[in-house]
């Protein structure tokens, strides 16, 4: 999830903690009822004050807080947040007029959801179709979302359990589980090598991965013939074989990468084996 | 004065359509759970929409309610190094100070009392060898610890942010108190 907006140092912060200070020092000034008055525009070196430390660690970075919400007798025009949102009750709630929209804490809802669809479907194909322009395969899942991999397995388990004419509710318990369990054990299993690979990264790439099947589980589920499915189902596997062959293998050293990936194979072929069995 | 009025009526909720989403998810997953045994024999649907709720909630609370009531926010990142950063976000001291202390209490505690009745309701499912429930169960309940963990981590780094940012404007406001003086002087 890159929020680089939300990495807050844009410069209409600057202008507003000048504009706190000088109203400190303007207090100050105040009380001792004499001295220039120092109210400054942005000033560029500044002696100690409470200045956001531009630190490119991400712990401190992250923890600093968004741009100064003005004390309310500012003077500067609290900018309208430009995307308004649509009237339906449940996003119209987010827009509390707090000022600056460059950071995620205050957006409306809407543009909240938007993000994520926009998430899941960039990573989408990122992941599943060919894409010779794909820079280093590694690198790609950056913004790794949990979404996608959701919908997938709960449709892929439906799917299971809609085709299957007995024992519904077992299909797809087994078939979610198996999915599941076999996500995280996998992972394990590239952590365990030695493998350098963030587990929810790892997680959502295998979801994202069983997109093909899902399109092959729709096709049997259509089509009863079993040549067909067996066909379909081959297609479907080495697709997504091939989808999540170059980050399975860039996160292992290359003595092991067939370590790493027999059991990707493996879950894949054995819920492809469910999808043929189903009948 | 509407400001006045706003802040007369702080002693009721002052996000309530917030707040009444915030509980909705967690109450409709937790009702649609319990009493669908009563009259859905699949198991499949069960699950799906129990599951769905859950993962409603779950992204409600994460990215709405979680802004809107206390101000905090969290998510992951995965930097250039490909290490995994937690993120936390938080509005400023003052802000937070006008928080509406209600609206921040029924977040917490809707949080703790939903997680605690899945674990009860884990109990149950153990006792009755009902794996597959079990498999629905852990799922939701692992969407409301993530939420837990998350913004218990989040609220904790926005105190030691304020605890940071309130020495430094003391000390610069002590320094600048000794400047003014030298310049009175």
């Amino acid at each position: 999830m890159s929020h680089n907006d939300t990495i807050p140092l844009h410069p209409s912060s600057q202008s507003d903690i000048d504009e706190i200070e000088s109203l400190i020092h303007a207090s100050v000034q105040s009380a001792s009822l004499q001295g220039p008055q120092t109210v400054l525009p942005a000033r560029p070196p500044s002696p100690p004050r409470a200045s956001i430390p531009v630190s490119s660690s991400p712990f401190i970075a992250s923890s600093i807080p968004p741009a100064y919400h003005k004390p309310v007798t500012s003077s500067t025009p609290v900018p309208p947040v430009p995307s308004e949102p649509p009237v339906s009750s449940k996003p119209s709630i987010g827009s509390n007029g707090f000022g600056s929209s460059t950071n995620t804490l205050t957006e409306p809802v809407w543009d909240t959801v938007k993000r994520d669809m926009s998430r899941i479907v960039s990573n989408l194909k990122l992941v599943v179709f060919p894409n010779p322009y794909r820079e280093d395969p590694g690198k790609a899942l950056r913004d790794w979302d949990l979404w996608g991999p959701f919908f997938f397995i709960i449709f892929l388990g439906l799917t299971l359990s809609w085709s299957a004419s007995v024992k519904k509710s077992e299909v797809f318990a087994v078939a979610f589980a198996v999915l599941a369990a076999g996500a995280i054990i996998l992972t394990l299993n590239v952590l365990l090598l030695g493998g350098h690979i963030i587990f929810f990264q790892s997680l959502s790439l295998l979801g994202y991965c069983l997109f093909p099947l899902d399109v092959g589980a729709v096709i049997c589920m259509l089509k009863d013939n079993v040549i067909i499915k067996i066909i379909v189902v081959l297609i479907t596997l080495a697709w997504s074989s091939w989808a999540a062959y170059p980050f399975m293998s860039a996160a292992v050293a290359p003595k092991r990468k067939a370590l790493a990936l027999y059991p990707v194979f493996l879950m894949y072929i054995s819920v492809g084996f469910l999808i043929i069995a189903i009948d | 004065m509407d400001q006045n009025q706003l802040q007369a009526t702080g002693k009721n909720y002052a996000n309530p359509k917030t707040c009444f989403f915030h509980v909705l998810f967690k109450a409709a997953a937790l009702a649609f759970y319990i009493l669908s045994a009563l009259f859905i024999n699949s198991f499949v649907i069960i699950f799906v929409i129990t599951v769905l709720l859950a993962a409603l909630d779950f992204w409600v609370v994460k990215n709405v309610s979680g802004r809107i009531l206390v101000g905090l926010r969290w998510w992951n990142e995965v930097d250039e190094q490909g290490e995994s950063v937690w993120k936390f976000e938080c509005l400023d001291h003052e802000s937070l100070a006008r928080m509406n202390k209600k609206d921040s209490w029924l977040f917490w505690w809707t949080l703790y009392i939903t997680a605690v009745a899945w674990i009860f309701l884990g109990i149950f499912s153990l006792i009755r060898f009902q794996a597959d429930f079990l498999l629905a169960i852990g799922v939701c309940l692992s969407l409301s610890i993530a939420n837990i963990v998350g913004f218990t981590k989040c609220r904790k780094d926005a105190k030691k942010q304020i605890q940071a940012f309130a020495q430094q404007t003391i000390a610069s406001r002590v320094s600048s108190t000794i400047q003014s003086a030298f310049s009175v002087v």
